[in-house]
């Protein structure tokens, strides 16, 4: 699949592949992120959501689908360019997107920045937070806190450069794969397929 | 791809904290203050995790019981997360199973045992101790037993310490025991397939959506009224390619993936349902080699049937003929792996046993009973368990109508009616019910009967005990109150499941109560000690743990311990498919197209008790501006219990009325608009205004609200008054066979605010 970034020069090149069309929005993703991050308990701070997304088909009829979006973990993060500091920085051996909280001075340019609203700010912590593709849980052999619970799930974690990993069948085997806002030229990481089993 | 595979996705292969530094340049120019510190050193703080102490449990923050891991660091509980060998969950768990942990941090909690103080609902309350509310019921509970009967109590439960709570009443001699499962939820369904299958659906349901290539959902929302094993089923079944049919007034959240919605008019499933059993029979698509082997009363059900054709349901339930024919083609085109699910919470029109027997039926034809994609059959765990000795049901006639000789003969005695309850406390007929006793029940925001009508019953007794872990809406009208510990904070009796993988989970406490709480089972103890009952209560939960362990083999009791489940092998959840014969539990030993065991019923009540199903028209408006109120799950909250905890909140605190475009357009209301809803039978106005949704996601002529807001406890400092309720709205309407409620019969009106 061409549309795989290529990472010749990663050892891993990590990815969130969501199967769309096994999205029930049942906001478990959600709860299990805030919960295991102590993410705020205020609704504009999260790190993972569902959008509802409502509709019309051809017809006037009405439709409902659910798109869970997250950090993207761009190879090419708008977030960190924009870091006056280097708080945000992305991990050359995996490809994940950080935000080291001793450094960061809370400009906030990184949230306006970031094409896909995944950064809040953490005022107990004085420091931009976000989605770490559960860094601290990969580290230590567990999976996402989101891809652990999704109840239909839709979410699955890997290494795509891993041709035996569960992603990397996944996109070879997609029927679509689709990313948010290519047109930004971010390079996200994370995919969203339809997929014949 | 199948997720019965646990190691599915495998273990991950990470670098680990010392990765590889690549080349730079990725992302770009690095600055000079960029390359200040390393990626590795600015990586630290991300590498440590400490999952904690493990705990085995299983989830109630609905009564489906996923299996759950519980982690604790330094004594406090920081994730739940899904057990993986739990057959309920396979793992998962959704938002509100995530949200669990509030239950137990909830500063609002009752934290200790209280008497009342105040008026009757003020919500004033004394600190008292143990000792002191036990003696209180004893004090109040005694003369009302000695001048009433102890019929004069009734006890209203719902939650893991039911047995216990169940025991105590019989002990005390009253067999007015209620589940509100069965009058709110479950009990027309569980009636009509008894009636037809000879044996009920159950708690657990036994479609086989993973496999089926065809389910026809009648108003039955798999995603938004989620259960987990349920919802991860019908996922799979959808990604696996099985065609769904979605009948709904609304559409709600299992449309994601719809072959076909048909837009029903509200109350006519029934019609629909006769029409598709209609076409079926008319085309020569019934699996004959099924219904001449194992079915009663086809012949009867061909003649019957005749008269429903597509044009005639058509005409009633407002979807296209062609489109009934193509739907009951396609579903038969696939069977026998095809399932047509009834409703949960079928406690809708009043003619809901009746609407649920049609659609038993259209299974029965398709002969989907214990095979693939069908209906599965389930099986008991194979073993010896421990047997504990309990009072017996008191035959002393039952005060809301329920079994033999009663208005409700079919109504079983050990679940009872919460609606009759409430009615004969109201009227207090046949006798008088002077006390209730709640166990996590909360029936001014649950029940039919009208919630003014509830306020009215509650002022006829003169004691009201609640047993709770949260100051529900009407434990602020308690006399006297017993907090109970949390799921996560007590051991539980070993929970048993018969299933398509029985299983056993247990449930230890993972902390010590945080308050001055106990389980149910130490509450009941306490109660019936001063009753001098005690010896119904000898063994605790603990115990019970401990009496299992004694029962299993050392293999398995290693299995119970490290996992915290034990799973069995089925003896075979298809045996219709292994070329067994299956065996039915009704009246003929077969399935009962036809029931010959309402016959004299019918011959004494009508129509109603027909035994084939004969269709009504439901109770419609009286004008175009009164709508009846649907209303349904939210799959971010549980019943009316949830709506007080900080993350389920923030994914839902309001509870906006949804209607049709062209309704909203005749009365002037723009989307976002505020208004009151109003009862047009009753005059009462909802206590705050809500925004309005104009979607086309619901029928003309209706509006919908999701179930569990509105709450009138100013104990909840986060829940209280949160979007509007349904409890003020709905109808007090009764199902006639089952005796359950029919809510959806409750119209409303809307004026701006």
């Amino acid at each position: 699949m061409s549309i795989i970034n290529k990472k010749g020069n990663k050892n891993q090149n990590l990815a969130m592949v969501i199967v769309g069309d096994r999205c029930i929005g049942c906001d478990a993703c959600y709860a299990a992120c805030k919960t295991d991050w102590d993410v705020l308990p205020v609704k504009e701070a999260y790190r993972t959501k569902v959008w509802d997304i409502e509709g019309e088909d051809n017809f006037g009829n009405p439709t409902i689908r659910f798109l869970p979006v997250l950090c993207n973990h761009c190879d090419n993060p708008p977030c960190v360019d924009v870091c006056p500091t280097g708080a945000s920085f992305k991990r050359d051996e995996d490809g994940i997107v950080l935000v080291n909280s001793d450094m960061c001075i809370g400009c906030k340019a990184c949230m306006v920045a970031c094409p896909y609203d995944a950064r809040y700010y953490d005022e107990t912590k004085a420091s931009v937070d976000k989605c770490t593709f559960c860094l601290p849980r990969l580290n230590n052999g567990l999976e996402p806190a989101c891809v652990v619970t999704c109840v239909g799930e839709s979410r699955n974690f890997g290494d795509l450069n891993d041709p035996d990993s569960n992603v990397a069948k996944m996109m070879k085997n997609a029927t679509s794969i689709t990313r948010l806002k290519e047109d930004k030229g971010t390079l996200p990481n994370v995919y969203y397929i339809t997929i014949n089993y | 791809m199948s997720r019965h595979n646990l190691t599915r996705r495998g273990f991950l292969k990470l670098a680990g904290a010392t990765g590889v530094a690549a080349s730079a340049g990725i992302t770009g120019i690095p600055s000079p203050l960029k390359a200040a510190q390393s990626n590795d050193a600015k990586s630290e703080m991300f590498l440590h995790y400490d999952r904690g102490v493990q705990s085995p449990s299983f989830c109630e923050m609905c009564f489906w019981n996923c299996g759950l891991n519980v982690y604790t660091r330094n004594g406090r509980i920081h994730k739940l997360e899904g057990n993986p060998l739990n057959p309920n969950s396979n793992g998962h768990l959704c938002a509100k199973g995530n949200s669990g942990i509030d239950s137990t941090y909830d500063a609002d909690r009752i934290q200790h045992p209280l008497i009342r103080v105040g008026k009757r609902g003020e919500g004033k309350f004394k600190k008292v101790s143990w000792e002191e509310a036990s003696q209180y019921v004893f004090d109040k509970l005694s003369p009302l037993m000695k001048k009433y009967g102890p019929e004069t109590l009734a006890t209203f439960m719902h939650g893991t310490g039911e047995p216990y709570v169940h025991a105590l009443t019989k002990a005390l001699g009253s067999p007015n025991i209620v589940v509100p499962a069965y009058s709110q939820c479950l009990g027309s369904r569980e009636m009509a397939w008894i009636l037809t299958f000879g044996t009920g659906v159950s708690g657990h349901e036994t479609y086989d959506m993973a496999n089926t290539r065809h389910m026809i959902l009648f108003g039955r929302n798999m995603a938004g009224a989620l259960q987990v094993r349920e919802a991860e089923d019908f996922a799979e079944g959808l990604a696996r390619g099985a065609k769904l049919t979605y009948v709904d007034p609304r559409l709600s959240e299992s449309c994601v993936n719809a072959t076909d919605w048909l837009q029903i008019n509200p109350g006519t499933d029934l019609a629909l349902a006769l029409g598709f059993i209609h076409v079926i029979i008319r085309d020569n698509l019934v699996n004959m080699d099924f219904v001449s082997k194992y079915c009663y009363g086809f012949d009867q059900l061909s003649a019957h049937v005749a008269q429903y054709t597509p044009d005639w349901a058509s005409n009633k339930c407002g979807i296209d003929a062609k489109t009934i024919e193509r739907i009951a083609w396609d579903f038969a085109k696939y069977a026998p792996h095809v399932v047509a699910v009834p409703p949960r919470r079928m406690t809708r029109y009043g003619n809901d046993t009746q609407t649920v027997r049609a659609i038993a039926i259209l299974n029965a034809l398709m002969g989907n009973w214990g095979v693939p994609g069908g209906l599965w059959v389930r099986s008991g765990v194979p073993i010896d368990l421990p047997e504990y000795e309990e009072p017996k049901q008191p035959t002393t006639r039952r005060a809301d109508g329920a079994g033999k000789g009663e208005k409700y003969p079919l109504a079983p005695q050990n679940l009872g009616r919460t609606n009759g309850m409430i009615e004969a406390t109201l009227t207090q007929k046949p006798y008088p019910i002077k006390a209730w006793m709640l166990y996590g029940t909360n029936p001014l925001f649950h029940s039919s009967a009208g919630t003014n009508d509830i306020y009215k019953a509650i002022e006829n007794l003169d004691l009201l005990i609640a047993i709770d872990t949260q100051f529900s809406d009407t434990v602020m009208y308690a006399d006297v109150v017993f907090p109970e510990s949390t799921y996560l904070e007590r051991d539980d009796a070993p929970f048993v499941q018969k299933d398509k993988i029985p299983f056993i989970a247990l449930r230890e406490a993972a902390i010590k109560p945080i308050y001055d709480t106990k389980g149910c089972f130490d509450i009941c103890k306490g109660i019936a000690e001063k009753f001098k009952i005690a010896h119904w209560f000898e063994h605790s939960p603990t115990q019970q743990i401990a009496d299992l362990y004694k029962a299993l083999s050392p293999e398995q009791a290693k299995k119970l311990k490290d996992d915290g489940v034990l799973r069995f092998e089925a003896v075979d959840p298809y045996p219709l498919a292994s070329g067994a014969t299956p065996t039915f539990r009704t009246a003929t030993g077969k399935v009962q197209l036809y029931v010959p065991n309402l016959t004299d019923f019918y011959q004494e009540h009508g129509d109603d008790f027909a035994p084939m199903p004969i269709y009504k028209d439901p109770i419609m408006a009286d004008s175009k501006d009164t709508f009846r109120l649907l209303f349904g799950k939210s799959p971010r909250h549980t019943h009316a219990r949830t709506q007080n905890n900080w993350l389920l909140l923030e994914l839902q605190d309001d509870n906006p009325i949804w209607i049709h475009p062209k309704d909203a357009k005749r009365l002037g209301f723009s989307d976002g608009q505020m208004v009151y809803m109003v009862n047009p039978k009753t005059g009462v106005k909802a206590e705050h205004a809500e925004k309005i949704k104009v979607t086309k996601r619901i029928k003309e002529g209706a509006v919908f609200i999701h179930h569990g807001f509105g709450h009138t406890t100013k104990a909840w400092s986060r829940g209280y008054e949160k979007g509007i309720g349904d409890n003020f709205f709905v109808s007090d309407d009764i199902d006639p066979i089952s005796g359950a409620a029919a809510f959806n019969n409750g119209f409303v009106t809307l004026v701006k605010a």
